[in-house]
């Protein structure tokens, strides 16, 4: 794990890589609920969640709000207390991401909207919420806008 | 499988946290009630099977679909402000 997230992190301090606890497994992925999350680029709106006990299990995320502007994916309240979010205020700690297929060719990638990834950042907690009924697309294109 | 008959208002419990209701039946539809503890996830199959899939498929992408992805979205200008 340290070195998956050093590597990726170079001269960044290792305590401050965040390690995400997910309150329930992903869905296909029930033996990992551990996951590091980095920025592939610096300067990049993309993410890399790593398993802590597994480097070579990696996803990518990106938050939505730059492609996907009027996305708003509704939390029910047992993700919300799952989470730790016990007022309103605490909802100010929430980060959204979505994870990313990654295609071969530029415009070939995808975002899960019906899936997010909500994270606490106060706690670290995380949860794949699943938005069935919600009309979110499984498989969105992502295209810079 | 274990096939057990009910009628609606009746329950299955499963392990010591898991209880399934039968609230209605019309027709071929039946409704059911979930109880559950947080950390069990229920969801209707086709759906966990879908998202299952897709997060099969997402998992460790290569590294080209990796340097093409952070290319596209260094270029497309991402967010507003960078």
């Amino acid at each position: 794990m340290t070195a998956a997230a050093t590597s990726t992190l170079e001269t960044a301090e290792t305590v401050d890589v965040p390690v995400l606890d997910f309150v329930s497994a992903i869905p296909g992925f029930p033996a990992h609920r551990r996951f590091v999350l980095v920025r592939v680029t610096e300067e990049g709106v993309l993410f890399a969640l790593t398993a802590v006990d597994d480097p070579e299990l990696r996803f990518l995320a990106v938050p939505p709000a730059p492609f996907f502007p009027d996305y708003a994916p509704e939390i029910d309240d047992e993700s919300m207390a799952a989470l730790g979010i016990r007022s309103t205020q605490d909802v100010q700690n929430l980060l959204t991401l979505v994870v990313v297929t990654a295609g071969e060719t530029a415009g070939s990638s995808t975002a899960n909207l019906m899936a997010p990834i909500i994270v606490n950042q106060k706690n670290q907690r995380a949860i794949q919420l699943v938005l069935s009924g919600s009309g979110y697309p499984i498989h969105a294109v992502l295209m810079p806008r | 499988m274990l096939v057990l008959t009910r009628r609606p208002g009746e329950s299955i419990m499963i392990g010591d946290d898991v209880v399934v209701t039968v609230l209605d039946v019309r027709g071929d539809v039946v409704r059911v009630g979930i109880k559950a503890p947080r950390s069990v996830q229920v969801h209707r199959e086709e759906v966990y099977r879908e998202l299952q899939k897709a997060n099969l498929d997402a998992a460790s992408p290569s590294e080209h679909a990796v340097e093409v992805l952070s290319e596209m979205l260094r270029s497309g200008g991402g967010p507003s402000g960078q």
